[in-house]
C-alpha cells in the first residue's frame, strides 16, 4: 500500500494484535461479569493499572519478571474477590444495578489517588524480559518478540477460558447462572458464592492483561482510566456478554488502532469511537452478540 | 402562584448570601456545578435515564460558548446561545443513536461517545480547540445589553452566573411540572405503561435527554465565562462523574437535591486541595461509602423522615417541609 513496504505492513499488524490481545484480556473479563451480575465493572480498568503495579513491585523485590507476572494475577484477581464479596454484595438485594455501578466507579477514582500515594506521578520502569526484547526474523518478516509472546498468552488465556467454561462443572454453572440465576439457585447450588468465582476470573484477566502490557505501555496510576471505555467499546463491537465476541472486537479494534497510527496517528484514539459508532448504527447487538441482551 | 414559587425564592436568598460565607469564585462554582448537576436529574431522577457522559454536553456547552467568543468575537449572550444549541444538538444526536439500549449499556456508550470527543479536541482539532492546553485567549468579557456590566469583576460575575442559574431553576421547575413531566416519571416508573397508553415513548425519553444536556451546556457555557478559558478536562468522563456524585450526595429523588450536593461536593474539594493535590481519593471513598449507607442521598433521607412524619397528626410542620423540597 502506498510506499510503505510490505515489512512494516506486517509489524503493524503484529503491534496491533498484541494490543488487541490486551483488550481481548480486558473485555472478556468485562463482559463475563457483566453476563453474570449485569453490573458494568467500571473499576476494571483499576485492576488492569494493580496488575501492572503488582507484576513492577514484585520484579523490584525479586528481580524476575516470570515471578511478577505469575504472582500478580493472584494477587490482584484475590483483591477482586474481596471487592465483591466485601462491596458489590450487599448492594445485589437493592435490586438497582444502579447501585454496583456507582460503587465501581467511586473505586475508579479513588484507588488510582491511593496509588499516587505510594507511588507518585512518575511512570514505573518495568523493562522487557529477558530473551524477549527485540525481534526476530520469520521469512524475512521482522516480529518482534514480546508482542509475539503476549499474542501467545493472550491465545492461551483464552483456550483455557472456553475449556473450563465449556467443559467443567463450575464452567457449566457459571454459563446457568447468566441464563437463570433462580433456577441454579433453585437446584441447590450456592449463587453467590458462584458469581464471587465470577468476578474473580474477571478481575484475574484484567490483571493478566495489566502485568503483560506493563513492558510495553507507562505503568502509572492513570493508565487504566481510558483502558476501561476502549475495553467497553471492545465489549460493545463484539456483542456485550458474549466471550468469541470479546475476542473479535478485541482484533478488530487493535487493527484499527495499530493501523490509524500508522497512517493518521492524532486519530488512533478517536476512530474506535467511530467504528462503535458505525456498528451499533449497522448491528446494534454488535457483531457476536445474543438479541435481547443490548 | 405565590406558594409555588417559594422554594425557588428561599433558595435564590440563601444562594444570594453565598459569597459572605465563602470566597465569591467559590460559589460562582457551586452555582455552576450546580446547574451542571440539577440538569443532570432531569435525565437521571426525573426520567430514570442515567448518563455517564454528560461531559459531552458540558464540554459541546463550553467549547462552543468559548469558540463564539475566541474567533468570532461574539457579545456574552451570543456566545451562550452557540454553547447552549451546541449542547442540544449534541444531546439530541447521541440521545436518538443510543435511546434503544437498556439502562447501563445505554449510561456507557454516552460514556464512550463523550470520551471520543475528548480526544477529538485532545488531537485533530488541536489547531482550533487549543488541544491539552484548552481553548485560551479569549478577550475579557463584559456584558453590553441590557447594560454595561464588566464581567472581569467576581462579585458582577456571580450575579450575573445566579440570575442565570435562577432562570434556568425557573423553566426547569417549570418543564418537570408540566404534562410533559408527567410522562418523564412515566417513563421512571414504567416504561410498558406508558407506551400502551399510546405515548411514543422513544421520543419522550430523547427529549427529555436533550432537555437534560441543554442545561448541562449552559452551566458548560457559563463555565468559560467564568473562568475565560475553556479545559480540554471539561470533556474528560470523570466530569461526568461529578453530576453524578453530586446528585447522589444530595439525592436523585429531590429537585434541589443535586445543588445542595454540588455545593457540598465544591466547598469539600476546595478545602481539601488546599491541604493535598490527592482529593480525589476523598471523594470516590465518599462515592463508596454514600452508596452503602445513604443510597438516598441528604435531602432525599430527609424527605424519607419527613413522610414518615407526615403520616401522624402532628406531622403538620413535617408537611410544610416536605413541600419546600
Amino acid at each position: 500500500m502506498f510506499d510503505i513496504p510490505f515489512n512494516i505492513l506486517v509489524m503493524q499488524a503484529v503491534i496491533g494484535l498484541a494490543l488487541g490481545a490486551v483488550f481481548i484480556l480486558l473485555a472478556s473479563g468485562l463482559s463475563m461479569i457483566y453476563g453474570l451480575m449485569d453490573v458494568v465493572n467500571f473499576a476494571h480498568g483499576v485492576f488492569y493499572m494493580l496488575g501492572a503495579f503488582a507484576l513492577f513491585q514484585i520484579n523490584m523485590l525479586v528481580g524476575n519478571f516470570w515471578i511478577g507476572l505469575i504472582l500478580a494475577v493472584p494477587l490482584v484477581a484475590g483483591l477482586g474477590a474481596l471487592t465483591e464479596m466485601g462491596l458489590l454484595r450487599p448492594l445485589y438485594k437493592t435490586g438497582n444495578p444502579l447501585y454496583p455501578l456507582l460503587l465501581t466507579f467511586g473505586l475508579s477514582v479513588a484507588v488510582p489517588d491511593v496509588v499516587k500515594i505510594l507511588y507518585g506521578l512518575m511512570a514505573m520502569p518495568v523493562n522487557y524480559p529477558e530473551g524477549l526484547s527485540g525481534s526476530f526474523m520469520f521469512w524475512g518478516l521482522i516480529i518482534p518478540k514480546y508482542r509475539m509472546f503476549v499474542i501467545v498468552v493472550t491465545a492461551v488465556a483464552m483456550a483455557a477460558l472456553f475449556l473450563f467454561l465449556k467443559k467443567s462443572s463450575l464452567g457449566m454453572i457459571l454459563r446457568a447462572s447468566t441464563t437463570d440465576k433462580l433456577m441454579v439457585d433453585a437446584l441447590g447450588v450456592n449463587v453467590s458464592r458462584v458469581l464471587t468465582v465470577g468476578f474473580t476470573i474477571g478481575i484475574g484477566l484484567a490483571a493478566l492483561g495489566g502485568g503483560v502490557a506493563a513492558p510495553m505501555v507507562a505503568v502509572e496510576p492513570d493508565m487504566g482510566l481510558n483502558m476501561i471505555l476502549q475495553s467497553f467499546v471492545v465489549t460493545v463491537v463484539g456483542g456485550l456478554g458474549s466471550l468469541g465476541g470479546a475476542i473479535v472486537g478485541g482484533i478488530i479494534i487493535g487493527q484499527v488502532v495499530s493501523f490509524t497510527s500508522l497512517f493518521a496517528g492524532e486519530y488512533a484514539d478517536v476512530v474506535i469511537y467511530l467504528v462503535m459508532a458505525v456498528i451499533l448504527l449497522a448491528r446494534p447487538r454488535g457483531l457476536m452478540g445474543e438479541i435481547g441482551r443490548e | 402562584m405565590l406558594k409555588e414559587y417559594l422554594n425557588i425564592v428561599l433558595v435564590g436568598v440563601i444562594l444570594l448570601t453565598l459569597p459572605l460565607w465563602i470566597s465569591v469564585s467559590t460559589a460562582t462554582d457551586i452555582l455552576i456545578f450546580g446547574l451542571y448537576a440539577m440538569g443532570f436529574n432531569v435525565a437521571l431522577g426525573f426520567a430514570g435515564v442515567l448518563s455517564f457522559g454528560h461531559a459531552a454536553f458540558f464540554g459541546l456547552g463550553a467549547y462552543g460558548a468559548g469558540m463564539a467568543l475566541r474567533y468570532f468575537d461574539a457579545s456574552v449572550w451570543i456566545s451562550l446561545a452557540w454553547g447552549l444549541t451546541a449542547a442540544s444538538l449534541g444531546a439530541l444526536v447521541l440521545g436518538a443513536m443510543c435511546v434503544k439500549k437498556r439502562g447501563v449499556y445505554f449510561a456507557l456508550l454516552i460514556a464512550a461517545f463523550a470520551q471520543m470527543f475528548y480526544f477529538l479536541a485532545l488531537s485533530p482539532l488541536k489547531h482550533i480547540t487549543g488541544g491539552e492546553d484548552g481553548l485560551k485567549g479569549i478577550p475579557l468579557l463584559e456584558l453590553r445589553f441590557p447594560f454595561h456590566l464588566n464581567l472581569g469583576d467576581p462579585h458582577n460575575l456571580f450575579f450575573f452566573v445566579l440570575f442565570l442559574t435562577l432562570v434556568c431553576i425557573l423553566i426547569m421547575h417549570h418543564i418537570l411540572n408540566s404534562p410533559f413531566g408527567s410522562l418523564l416519571q412515566g417513563l421512571k416508573e414504567n416504561e410498558q405503561r406508558l407506551k400502551a397508553c399510546g405515548y411514543d415513548n422513544v421520543s419522550i425519553k430523547i427529549l427529555a435527554f436533550t432537555v437534560s444536556g441543554l442545561f448541562s451546556g449552559m452551566a458548560g457555557a457559563l463555565y468559560t465565562v467564568n473562568l475565560g478559558y475553556v479545559p480540554l478536562d471539561s470533556f474528560f468522563w470523570l466530569n461526568s462523574g461529578r453530576p453524578l456524585v453530586m446528585t447522589l450526595l444530595g439525592g436523585m429523588h429531590t429537585f434541589f437535591g443535586p445543588l445542595l450536593g454540588a455545593g457540598i461536593f465544591i466547598f469539600f474539594e476546595d478545602t481539601v486541595s488546599v491541604y493535598t493535590p490527592r482529593w480525589e481519593v476523598f471523594v470516590g471513598a465518599m462515592v463508596v461509602f454514600l452508596i452503602l449507607t445513604f443510597p438516598e442521598g441528604i435531602l432525599g433521607s430527609i424527605k424519607e423522615r419527613l413522610n414518615a412524619e407526615g403520616g401522624r397528626e402532628s406531622g403538620k410542620v413535617a408537611m410544610w417541609l416536605k413541600k419546600l423540597f
